[in-house]
């Protein structure tokens, strides 16, 4: 029991990362109507590119976050309009259509990366990878790693700009409209095909930043994407599918049980166990923890 | 008379803090033509997707011949005879106009011959006959609102609920479908039609209810409620007539 | 709606009878059986995939789900062959009726990833139990006769092939499953109950795959998590499915043999690039989706009388 707070502690530290990676999945879906199944290929092609950057320039991994957004932002902002001829096509069920395309991108990718990168597990040093806050409080003792508090203060961060972003601009406030009715938004002067591909941008911007800091709290490699794909995926489906709301306490809750998962039990099991909380939770709620999902 | 046929008693229908639907009752006998007329956002559609069984009422009920039917799945309520078409048509675009209507035919067709048979009644019925093998994804609005009125027809429904089948239509296209709706309710079917174009409406239409903002503001023939101030006032926010 | 090609299909059934008779090499019989192993899992994979519009990315759980349940019965409890194949097919079966209960009332899309995650949980799970050998894998008896074992294939996957047949294009199963893929809340109101409709589907489509993976883990005797129940089944189902032709029953079977016979030469000269394979696969898929969206069937041409088909 005395390692329950920390496990808490993890959890929530790790559940932080995964607000980002599914709010970031939702927008998208909620705008453009498409399953990025290729989400853990951004993140780990995000984390590649911070690896390099920063065997390249030897700048503080944290300093780089920025420009590995507006990179990354770019390539998904070409990426695009591939994306959006798949989903216009005259084919039914433009979503599978969307579905099945970005499940052949990631296996493009992991075997890209695969081939570039190599096989072996890497890691992103950090100045802040050594240092900790230890705090102690009768018998209870809890040890939180620089390197996991700065992912919860750019979860915040991020949270925070995605939020003003949303609420307080023209831009968001276009997004909103789209994704609650296209040919309405479409027919008040919301140019659809810029404002998917800005969000799109901001999609693999954000899940590339991401990369980086898991490559920096854990570690890197060119078959990580499935893991966090189907992290986000949970998530989501937690939550609730298009409740953005119930994104952060579905996050928070998946990481405290990988956490507890992780300490308690053989690692390997972790995946299964976590399946099967979210499946009873389906078979009980199937609209997510709160009800509010589609 | 007879016992109506559907009966809508106190229905509320709310999302979260919008109530859509806000203590709705009327009623529609037997072989009437009832319009559901209001304002856009006025709740019809709403109203619809409960009574097809899309919603489950928030509260107040929903009586089909007498029955609860309120939560009922909406294939359980097709089953019953309760057939509906949709305000943005649903075709099945990657099969055939045939198959479209060969699958509604097997509610009451389970062999597929017979309800290949059946079908085809059907598409001659509607005149869609010439166009069967055509992808209904190919067909022009016309046409798909004619598959659609199809589709709820081959279920051998006894009430149909109508949204807006002859908006976008041309003038010569809304009377050809004036004369199917006509031509139903002599079969014997009881129908519920929702439509924003008044002379339609007011001309095919026994009796009018009218919403807005959710709450039924007056009930009557044509006649009476054009006259009626409520109702006046409702529409001069600018509907097209 | 008279089918004039179930003649087709029946010839090619026998002409496929008569393959033992005149391929003697046992490594080219072993790729023959191999391929039909794969049309099977095609064409059970575009049963939910292609007629109901759901994407089951787990499709290799159930083919391993077969595989295991047949090993451990034949090793470990010491079951004759048959029913051993037998109830794996029954196994992968009940697995899809559990899965399906909460899965299936997801939309599509999602449906896809929370049957992806469930495989790879399940490849998880039997790396760690003991009963089916973990990472070590299992050993079953050895039969040593590959025409036993073509025939076997041949004729699962051909009894599989002629009951979709029947069902799907015959009765009025397929139909009401395409409707469901074409408009899930329309179809409601015509009667039809998705759910139901989407379980039965499943659980069609799961069974033969138990099956098929049963015969599989006795064929090649020594069966392990990564080589059944690992991503590439599913992936190379998908990319047969999709490439061929989604939601006919002949588009699978072309796509499998064009995909396989591709597969059997690139390991036969690039072995070594392994991960290419998977780049390739990645590239044919989403390529297909771009440039062929009837699959490889939509550009042959139209044989059968009107479009009526494909929109």
């Amino acid at each position: 029991m005395e390692l329950l707070p920390q496990a808490l502690v993890d959890g929530i530290m790790l559940g932080a990362i995964y607000i980002i990676i599914a709010i970031a999945f939702s927008l998208v879906y909620g705008v453009m109507h498409i399953i990025d199944f290729a989400v853990g290929e951004w993140i780990m092609l995000g984390a590649f590119g911070g690896f390099y950057l920063y065997q390249w320039t030897r700048i503080e991994p944290i300093l780089l976050l920025p420009s590995v957004f507006v990179v990354f932002a770019a390539i998904g902002y070409l990426f695009q309009p591939l994306i959006h001829r798949v989903l216009s096509g005259r084919r039914g069920n433009p979503l599978l259509m969307g579905l099945v395309f970005t499940f052949g991108l990631s296996l493009m990718f992991r075997g890209l990366a695969q081939t570039f990168f190599g096989f072996y597990s890497l890691s992103i040093p950090s100045r802040f990878s050594n240092g900790s806050f230890f705090f102690q409080n009768g018998g209870l003792s809890v040890t939180i790693s620089s390197v996991r508090l700065t992912g919860l203060v750019y979860a915040l961060a991020i949270t925070g700009i995605l939020h003003y972003l949303l609420k307080h601009t023209d831009f968001g406030l276009g997004v909103r409209a789209l994704a609650q009715n296209r040919e309405a938004a479409g027919l008040m002067g919301v140019n659809n095909k810029r404002t998917s591909a800005y969000v799109y941008a901001i999609y693999v911007g954000i899940s590339a930043m991401t990369g980086v800091l898991l490559g920096m709290i854990l570690s890197l490699s060119a078959k990580m994407g499935p893991d966090y794909t189907t992290f986000a995926f949970f998530v989501v489906v937690l939550a609730g599918m298009g409740y953005l709301a119930g994104v952060p306490a579905a996050a928070f809750l998946l990481g405290i049980i990988q956490s507890f998962f992780l300490i308690y039990l053989d690692p390997g099991y972790t995946l299964l166990a976590v399946f099967a909380i979210l499946y009873t939770i389906l078979l009980v709620s199937p609209r997510g923890l709160f009800g509010k999902g589609v | 008379m007879a016992e109506p046929i559907l009966e809508v008693d106190n229905l509320t229908k709310s999302f979260g803090g919008l109530t859509a639907v806000n203590e709705v009752s009327f009623q529609v006998r037997p072989r009437e033509i009832v319009g559901l007329i209001g304002p856009n956002g006025a709740g019809k559609t709403t109203l619809f997707n409960v009574v097809s069984g899309y919603y489950a009422p928030s509260r107040g009920r929903v009586l089909f011949h007498g029955k609860d039917i309120s939560g009922k799945t909406p294939y359980a309520l097709a089953g019953r005879g309760i057939g509906r078409t949709f305000q943005v048509v649903k075709p099945f675009p990657g099969l055939s106009v045939l198959e479209n209507v060969i699958i509604a035919s097997f509610l009451r067709h389970p062999k597929k011959a017979r309800a290949e048979e059946h079908a085809w009644k059907v598409l001659e019925f509607t005149g869609l006959a010439d166009r069967a093998h055509q992808s209904a994804a190919s067909l022009t609005l016309a046409g798909r609102k004619r598959l659609e009125i199809g589709k709820a027809l081959a279920l051998e429904p006894t009430f149909l609920l109508l949204d807006e089948v002859v908006a976008g239509l041309n003038p010569t296209e809304v009377d050809h479908t004036i004369d199917l709706i006509l031509k139903l309710r002599d079969q014997g079917i009881t129908i519920l039609i929702v439509e924003h174009i008044m002379r339609v409406i007011m001309r095919i239409s026994d009796r009018l209810v009218v919403l807005n903002f959710g709450q039924k503001i007056a009930e009557g023939t044509p006649a009476e409620v054009a006259k009626d101030p409520g109702v006046v006032e409702a529409y001069l926010g600018g509907e097209k007539g | 709606m008279k089918d004039r090609r179930l003649p087709g299909y029946l010839l090619v059934f026998v002409a496929m009878l008569l393959v033992p008779a005149v391929v003697h090499d046992t490594f080219l019989l072993r790729v023959f059986t191999e391929a039909v192993m794969w049309i099977g899992l095609a064409v059970t994979f575009d049963v939910l995939a292609g007629y109901t519009g759901y994407l089951n990315f787990g499709h290799s759980a159930f083919f391993g789900i077969g595989a295991y349940t047949t090993a451990i019965l034949m090793v470990r409890a010491g079951w004759p062959f048959a029913p051993a194949a037998a109830l794996g097919g029954a196994a992968a079966g009940l697995g899809a009726l559990i899965a399906g209960f909460p899965t299936l009332r997801l939309r599509g899309a999602y449906f896809a990833i929370a049957t992806w995650a469930l495989a790879r949980a399940i490849q998880q799970g039997v790396l760690m139990m003991g009963i089916t050998g973990g990472p070590d894998g299992m050993r079953l008896p050895a039969l040593l006769s590959p025409g036993f074992f073509y025939y076997v294939m041949l004729g699962v996957v051909g009894v599989t092939f002629f009951a979709y047949w029947f069902l799907l294009e015959r009765a009025p199963f397929g139909l009401k499953l395409k409707a469901i893929r074409e408009d899930e809340q329309g179809a409601k109101a015509l009667g039809l109950n998705p759910t139901r409709l989407k379980i039965q589907a499943f659980v069609l489509s799961a069974v033969p795959t138990g099956i098929i993976g049963g015969v599989f883990a006795y064929w090649v005797t020594f069966i392990d998590p990564a080589s059944t129940l690992g991503d590439l089944v599913s992936d190379q189902a998908l990319v047969m499915v999709v490439f061929g032709g989604m939601g006919t029953l002949v588009g699978p079977v072309i796509g499998a043999v064009l995909i396989f016979a591709f597969k059997t030469v690139f390991w036969a000269y690039l072995s070594d690039y392994e991960v290419l394979y998977l780049i390739i696969l990645g590239g044919v898929i989403a390529a297909s989706v771009v440039f062929l969206p009837d699959g490889v069937l939509g550009v042959l041409p139209q044989r059968r009388k009107g479009v009526k088909d494909h929109g």
